[in-house]
């Protein structure tokens, strides 16, 4: 087990080297002016202490454009591996302070969505393979068909235009009403928590529909095998069949599927968070992204990369933690 | 029925035999147990298509995915539209539709073109003329750098600007006068003008007295001289009074000059015109000769009484002339007369048809034009009239104003003339004096976010294009990315995955190490910084649509090639293909003949659920502004084009048509794509 963990270790810090390999040759690969246009702009603040000439020398070199690509990719991997990411070009601090900022609302906002989306999707997906080809079946697939369907953007759009426009619930976008700083510490709580109503039901619904049909099929699979039929045969209850023998052995891929998305709670909403402004990484990200902010997109793409390796690495062994037939070697 | 083996192989016994079975059936009515018709063998294609057709769902998908198709590739074909066809409308607006005010402007008319009015002069000509009116004066001398100038009064609203002769008589007041400069060196004086007895010794005593400078007397007069370069005291003299610079005049004459500094204003005298030019603190004065006529000012503008009559600069200049004098003018042969009408100037030709007016009040079109009718004008030169006697700043007033139909074209009737409907016109008066008329106007405008109505059956969205059009073309171009993106990510996967299922080894080794970096690459956010880059290099709508599939095509294909491979070793190892080797098919062929068409329902089964992935990662980008661009339609950008919160709120009939087909397209696929595993492989774990 040990020695299983550390080579996939190794092994997913080899691909993580090429991927922020790949990453790097990318934002290299990024049309001429990139940099440039950076580098005007910096030099055209007001109270700009460089000229253009010496900003572009100055970015270049601190991003180590001016080596080459392997030569640079080495510079920026020593810097990050150092903690030394740099300074975010578009929010004007230190990269991993902008990360620091933002991360946790992201967690928040993740972590209840994961919550709701299991109580909400195992229990309908173990419902639905009770009852294979009845109407509870049925309904349960279309109902997950259409959420795995909607594209994210169209379903906030429509929360908003419902529940903020129509009804006037909650509030269009941001996190803070106006009022805030006038609230109790409680006040702010409760008030932060009713502007993230509607992303969390964007996200828990996107995602949804997903877990659904992987807890269906599942259990199907389990209801099907050999061992239910005996339990069935000797007299066992059927509710007793069913959240003894059945559903304890669809925790199996449950289990190492929801462990191996654990990392991703923290990878931030891009489109949910942008579309609501909260706070969080994807919105921060987004926001890098569309202005060409070098240290914080590289910074936000190696972190999504390590996260999925991550998760890869929980799921698989969680596989053989929760499954005792299987033997990791 | 006819696979039963015939023994005999005569036509007549054949068919003589099969008559006597198909009897001995009909007769029995049922069939044997090992009856051979009993058992409907299905080719494996209809086997999957009949498991696939009992498959409701998968039918719905299929049916609405044909529509879907039908929709956006042969919509358009019979739709009216184009998906950048514009649309315009008329709307009747409340506009400014005239500027009525008091013309104060003085412009200028060229009288003798042989005189050149210096353009100091002239630029100055409509405050001098405003100062002149104020002051109460008729007549001026202006001068300029190079000669005098003569501004007469013609009537309050002509002015004319005449070159005159001046010669200068005299000086008035205190001024200075150059006298000469004393040298030490030669101890004499070089006069400038005539020389003054006595003056050495006096400016030798006054040295002596303070070699600095200073001032002496001599003669009643009073000399300043100051120390200037090399010893040398340049020597001024201040007078006072008259002063002729030629040969003197009577007395009379110098009171009236002293009459004339009191006010500044020239003065007639013995049948001479004199004009007063300050200098310093002294006056200058000129006497003027002949006056020649240069220009004439006006701020009267022309109304045509009816639009067929061309006035011609001529005809205005000789009808201003004769306002101010005899009130009769002949140009070209023709006699006309000008009467005076509240201030504004009625020309009427011999007959007694009015032709034209000169008038200092000017009623405009708000844009500048001059297209409106003289009896309007007059109308709405009468009101405001009223209004300011009233001392109202806000009026009122009905005119019939030219009617428009629908399409905002003036209306004619039977005998095409022109129909006339009442318009409501209010008056107002700015805090900057002039009066501005505004009325319900029909205007052609873009036709934006137009509700639905039978010419557009979703309405238009922002840009005055036909929502509908616009839904099909971006249906057309939102499924065209998905087919190109699943074809280019099944074809890299399906190579790739190939070599890697196949050869094994290393070869395997480092498709399957890539395809382990590409599933970790974040995908969307490398599509959305793709995208703004190509914002950023302002790439072009259509070859950014190419980089985009190519992107999304090279990004997707490590599952593909996960899949093939996986499915290839597992076929690597059975008999047939073990047949296949032994048979010695070539390695080209193995793979493209016997391995990938037992992976196909695997690979169609993907791409199908694919499909929908794209289309939705599509619509995401375009609805984010970094997909496919403006002009092109797709359904992301459509929704894209309302989604401005006030947008959204009132163009819900764009964007939920719109956001409702994407969803049902990708519903349609996945719900074909499920049926289809389900068909091909009913065992399959889903």
């Amino acid at each position: 087990m040990l020695k299983y963990t550390a080579r996939r270790l190794v092994y997913s810090v080899i691909i993580l080297f090429f991927v922020m390999f790949l990453i790097y040759v990318l934002m290299s690969c990024m049309p001429s002016g990139y940099v440039e246009t950076k580098a005007r702009e910096l030099a055209s603040r007001p109270g700009a202490t460089k000229s253009y000439a010496e900003w572009l020398d100055d970015l270049n070199a601190q991003y180590g454009m001016d080596k080459g690509i392997v030569g640079g990719y080495f510079i920026w991997l020593g810097n990050a591996l150092r903690g030394n990411w740099g300074d975010s070009w578009a929010w004007t601090i230190p990269v991993t302070q902008e990360f620091h900022n933002t991360v946790w609302y992201s967690f928040a906002l993740g972590l209840a969505a994961f919550i709701l989306e299991i109580l909400i999707a195992i229990p309908l997906g173990i419902t639905a393979a009770k009852k294979q080809y009845g109407f509870t079946d049925y309904f349960t697939t279309v109902v997950a068909m259409i959420c795995i369907s909607l594209p994210t953007f169209f379903l906030a759009t429509l929360l908003k235009y419902v529940f903020a426009i129509k009804l006037g619930w909650f509030e269009l976008a941001g996190m803070q009403s106006r009022n805030y700083m006038n609230l109790s510490d409680f006040g702010k709580i409760l008030d932060v928590a009713k502007h993230f109503v509607l992303p969390l039901i964007t996200l828990v619904v996107i995602s949804i529909g997903g877990l659904m049909r992987y807890t269906r099929t599942n259990m199907l699979e389990v209801l099907n095998a050999d061992y239910i039929r005996t339990a069935r045969a000797k007299g066992v209850p059927e509710r007793k069949v069913i959240n003894h023998h059945a559903f304890r052995n669809t925790l199996i891929p449950l289990v190492t599927m929801l462990g191996g998305s654990l990392p991703g709670l923290f990878s931030g909403a891009l489109i949910t968070e942008t579309l609501f402004s909260i706070r969080g990484i994807g919105y921060a990200s987004y926001t890098s992204m569309t202005q060409a902010d070098i240290p914080f997109i590289m910074f936000y793409l190696s972190f999504l990369s390590v996260l999925t390796l991550l998760g890869n690495l929980i799921s698989d062994l969680l596989y053989a933690v929760v499954d005792p037939r299987v033997r990791l070697n | 029925m006819s696979n039963q083996k015939t023994t005999s192989y005569s036509l007549n016994e054949v068919l003589k035999e099969r008559a006597t079975q198909e009897q001995h059936q009909d007769s029995q009515g049922e069939k044997t147990l090992d009856d051979l018709s009993r058992v409907k063998v299905l080719s494996p294609g209809r086997k999957v298509f009949k498991r696939f057709i009992r498959n409701r769902l998968a039918v719905f998908g299929s049916i609405l995915l044909i529509t879907m198709f039908v929709f956006s590739f042969l919509g358009p074909l019979f739709y009216p539209y184009g998906q950048k066809q514009i649309f315009y409308k008329y709307d009747k607006q409340h506009i400014n539709y005239a500027m009525a005010k008091n013309n104060t402007a003085y412009n200028g008319f060229e009288l003798d073109a042989g005189v050149k009015v210096e353009s100091s002069v002239n630029n100055v000509m409509n405050s001098r003329i405003k100062k002149m009116i104020a002051d109460g004066r008729e007549s001026e001398t202006v001068f300029g750098d190079t000669g005098a100038w003569q501004i007469d009064r013609l009537t309050d609203d002509i002015w004319q600007l005449s070159q005159v002769d001046a010669q200068e008589v005299c000086t008035y007041g205190d001024t200075t006068a150059e006298i000469g400069t004393y040298t030490m060196v030669g101890k004499k004086i070089e006069y400038k003008s005539v020389p003054v007895e006595g003056m050495e010794d006096a400016i030798k005593k006054a040295i002596a007295d303070s070699p600095a400078g200073g001032t002496f007397e001599l003669n009643g007069v009073t000399y300043t001289y100051t120390r200037g370069k090399a010893k040398s005291f340049p020597i001024t003299a201040s007078l006072q009074g008259l002063n002729y610079t030629g040969e003197a005049l009577d007395e009379g004459f110098g009171e009236a000059v002293k009459a004339a500094a009191e006010s500044g204003n020239g003065f007639e005298y013995g049948g001479v015109k004199y004009a007063m030019k300050k200098d310093g603190k002294a006056w200058k004065v000129y006497a003027l000769g002949e006056a020649k006529p240069a220009k004439l000012y006006s701020c009267l503008t022309v109304d045509t009484i009816s639009p067929d009559i061309k006035v011609t600069t001529e005809m205005r200049i000789a009808a201003m002339k004769a306002a101010a004098g005899s009130g009769e003018y002949t140009l070209d042969g023709k006699t006309c007369t000008i009467r005076n009408e509240n201030g504004a100037l009625i020309v009427s030709d011999a007959e007694g048809n009015e032709l034209f007016e000169l008038t200092p009040f000017s009623v405009r079109r708000y844009n500048g034009d001059d297209n409106m009718d003289y009896e309007l004008k007059k109308a709405v030169a009468d009101k405001i009239r009223e209004m300011a006697t009233a001392g109202q700043k806000n009026g009122s007033m009905t005119y019939p104003l030219p009617m428009q139909n629908e399409n905002g074209e003036y209306a004619y009737d039977e005998e095409g003339k022109l129909r006339y409907a009442d318009a409501d016109m209010a008056i107002s008066q700015r805090d900057t004096g002039e009066y501005v008329i505004t009325c319900d106007q029909i205007i052609y405008v873009i036709d934006m976010y137009a509700p639905a109505t039978s010419e557009h059956i979703l309405g238009t969205d922002g840009d005055g294009f036909d929502v509908m059009s616009r839904i099909m073309y971006g249906g057309r171009v939102s499924l065209m990315v998905g087919f190109v993106v699943v074809f280019l990510e099944t074809f890299l996967g399906v190579v790739m995955g190939g070599l890697a299922g196949y050869y094994g080894g290393w070869v395997d080794m480092l498709i399957m190490r890539l395809v382990d970096i590409f599933y970790c690459l974040p995908y969307l956010p490398i599509m959305i910084i793709l995208g703004a880059a190509m914002d950023a290099v302002r790439m072009d709508t259509y070859l950014r649509l190419i980089i985009m599939m190519a992107a999304l095509g090279i990004m997707g294909w490590a599952s593909v090639a996960r899949l093939v491979r996986g499915q290839i070793l597992m076929l690597r190892d059975q008999e047939f293909m073990v047949a296949t080797e032994a048979t010695g098919i070539r390695v080209k062929d193995r793979i493209a003949h016997h391995l990938v068409p037992n992976i196909m329902p695997q690979l169609i089964v993907q791409a199908t659920m694919g499909m929908g992935g794209v289309i939705l990662m599509e619509s995401t980008l375009s609805f984010l502004g970094l997909g496919v661009k403006h002009p092109l339609a797709t359904w992301g950008t459509i929704i894209n084009s309302v989604s401005s919160a006030s947008a959204m709120a009132h163009y819900a009939f764009i964007w939920i048509p719109v956001g409702i087909l994407i969803c049902v397209t990708v519903i349609a696929f996945n719900f074909v794509g499920d049926g289809l595993r389900d068909a091909y492989d009913p065992k399959a774990k889903r």
